[in-house]
């Protein structure tokens, strides 16, 4: 039996196909959101992996800001749930799950059982969200991947204080400006993100068993600086920008085979 | 007569559009007075014959507001100058603001600066409410806006009418508590945008007619089968919570709205206007008699209301509506939210704004909270 979840996030455009509920057989990211020939050609990609039709696909569900405009789901189902269940297959042990995606940041509690038991998410602010280190990128003329790396360089990493998007980059300009090594100033904008956003998780309430999803769980800096924010190990998987796609094929096989 | 629906949709088109409202009003030669949020004595405007309205704001883009007010201020209140700015209250003579926050107390001169064809009687309800001395005050506070009325509008106010007026009230009390009640029976009609409209109407029409329309409503609900309902039951918190677009994802998502304790909603209709020595003396010890979040010394407290209506009609969890930028209800939801969820409750909050938005965000978290439930 196969079952395909798509994730239509604001940034990117993610699809899986599982095998009986439990194997991973196909699997992309296509970097365009909602609105684009993203979630079309990432859907297709997955397919063609597999050199199949939709009509072999026994039942797909969509998740992530763009899920209600995909016109092949069966079902939607919020990214929260979905991002839930997909990190729980990826990390079995997981008990808090923090998940920073293109427009938004979310922190997840998961009961013992590994069900969804509480969650909260940023105000509507770019402030601590990928779009956070796109901007900030894009004013130190880096290359968002190069940031993660670089930050791992810093030697006396700076502060960045606003926890405003247009602010922050100001400030950053102003660092620039006065020579500091862009190395710390990145490693400075990292923890700036890991302070708002492990201010969810500690207003949320975490334990030991936290790990990371979403795009900006790639970044290595981030995740350092989120483990030295919440003094715990994280655990990251390679697959942690697919969790809300593999969650949703998940619960597409739950929706076939639970009575 | 009008069936249920033709009733609802009536309620539902004087919420959305007030502004016709007004307009009606005027045409028929009616005086009318805006009543800010969220307690004013609509009944001495009752008493002398001048429609009270609300002011609620509209959503609507902040332009003219931004010389008056910073972009993150209580968004009724940028609204409210907005509306005023661009001469949509146009025919209101006058607007009681009572200063329950530190921004309805600088909108008492914005707006009296800014639109200056519309008088603004401001006053203030007293916060320590032990004390002796604060129905006293708040007596005179109330003599004052009575007086203002009167110069404003021409009219003397009896306390003959006053009485007929405070009965009058007391009665759309009645109505609207009972309105709530058998909501619950029917909550595959009553939806959370058709209970907001049945609710909000009632700052836009002379209490008597609201209590007429509103009793017809009850009549025909009564002669329906009760509705078993097997969705999620939701109590609400907040200022407001609109608008029908955001209360319509609810409806999305299977949830009805069995009970609230909204400012704009059943918190106006929990506390009668008691008998007292003077009119005045009434409205002054309803005042000390709510139980309200606003009140420095509020009698029940939030949590053990809030508790108290999730218990008696068996709801499945609270969703508050967080005015944004709203200091004093921020500043309570840290500690009721903690209480609720330590006594098992399940809590969600949303941002409600007044400038137009698409609510995905508000989208995810009720989908989230149905799944969860």
């Amino acid at each position: 039996m196969l079952t395909l979840g798509i994730d239509i996030g604001s940034t990117t455009s993610k699809a899986a196909i599982i095998e009986n509920g439990h194997k991973v057989v196909a699997k992309n990211i296509i970097p365009v959101g909602t609105g684009t020939r993203g979630p079309e050609e990432v859907f297709k990609s997955v397919l063609d992996q597999l050199h199949i039709k939709r009509n072999d696909i026994n039942r797909i569900v969509a998740t992530g800001y763009g899920r209600m405009k995909f016109e092949h789901a069966d079902r939607e189902l919020s990214e929260i749930s979905c991002h839930g269940k997909g990190v729980r297959f990826l990390i079995p042990d997981v008990r808090t799950i923090i998940d920073i995606g293109g427009q938004d940041a979310k922190v997840l509690q998961l009961n013992d059982k590994g069900l969804l038991e509480n969650f909260i998410m940023n105000d509507k602010c770019a402030a601590g969200t990928g779009r956070f280190l796109d901007v900030m990128a894009s004013v130190l003329d880096i290359d968002i991947n190069d940031m993660g790396p670089r930050s791992l360089q810093a030697d006396a990493p700076v502060s960045i204080s606003s926890t405003c998007t247009v602010f922050a980059e100001s400030e950053v300009i102003s660092r620039l400006s006065n020579g500091e090594n862009i190395n710390n100033i990145i490693a400075g904008i990292h923890r700036s993100v890991a302070k708002k956003v492990g201010g969810l998780a500690i207003r949320l309430g975490y334990t030991d068993h936290v790990a990371m999803s979403g795009g900006v769980a790639r970044n290595i800096g981030i995740v350092k600086a989120m483990e030295e924010e919440l003094k715990c190990p994280i655990a990251v998987h390679p697959d942690c920008q697919l969790a809300g796609a593999i969650g949703a094929a998940l619960f597409a096989y739950d929706d076939l085979t639970k009575k | 007569m009008a069936d249920l629906h033709e009733n609802l949709q009536k309620l539902r088109n004087i919420s959305h559009n007030p502004k016709k409202q007004l307009d009606t009003y005027l045409s028929d030669g009616k005086q009318v007075i805006g009543a800010f949020p969220y307690y004013t004595p609509e009944v001495m405007a009752d008493a002398a014959g001048i429609i009270p309205m609300g002011m609620w704001g509209a959503q609507t883009e902040f332009s003219l507001a931004k010389k008056y007010l910073v972009p993150f201020a209580c968004p009724i209140m940028q609204a409210c100058m907005e509306l005023g700015l661009q001469g949509k209250y146009a025919g209101v003579k006058a607007v009681m603001i009572p200063t329950m926050c530190d921004t309805l107390r600088d909108v008492t001169q914005d707006f009296k600066t800014g639109v200056k064809d519309i008088s603004t009687i401001a006053y203030t309800l007293p916060q320590n409410r032990k004390l002796a001395a604060a129905k006293e005050y708040l007596i005179e506070e109330l003599t004052y806006v009575k007086e203002q009325i009167e110069k404003i509008y021409g009219v003397t106010i009896t306390e003959e009418a006053m009485q007929k007026s405070i009965a009058v009230y007391n009665k759309h009390n009645s109505v609207m508590r009972e309105f709530a009640a058998i909501a619950n029976d029917h909550l595959d009609i009553i939806t959370p945008a058709v209970r907001h409209s049945v609710f909000k109407s009632a700052w836009f029409m002379s209490k008597s007619e609201h209590i007429a329309a509103v009793e017809e409503i009850i009549n025909q609900l009564k002669a329906l089968p009760v509705y078993n309902f097997t969705g999620h039951r939701l109590i609400l918190t907040g200022i407001t919570a609109e608008p029908c677009s955001l209360l319509n994802i609810l409806s999305d998502n299977n949830f009805a709205v069995v009970g609230d304790d909204v400012a704009q909603e059943m918190r106006q209709y929990r506390t009668d206007i008691p008998e007292d020595t003077s009119s005045l003396a009434s409205l002054a010890q309803q005042w000390l008699d709510r139980s309200d979040p606003m009140a420095h010394d509020d009698h029940i407290d939030r949590v053990n209301l809030l508790e108290k209506l999730y218990k008696e009609n068996n709801a499945d969890a609270i969703l508050v509506c967080l005015m944004k930028f709203c200091d004093p209800e921020e500043y309570e939801f840290v500690a009721y939210n903690s209480a609720l969820k330590e006594a098992g409750i399940k809590v969600l909050s949303i941002d409600i704004d007044q400038q137009p938005n698409n609510y995905d965000q508000a989208r995810t978290r009720i989908e989230t909270l149905a799944e969860l439930l």
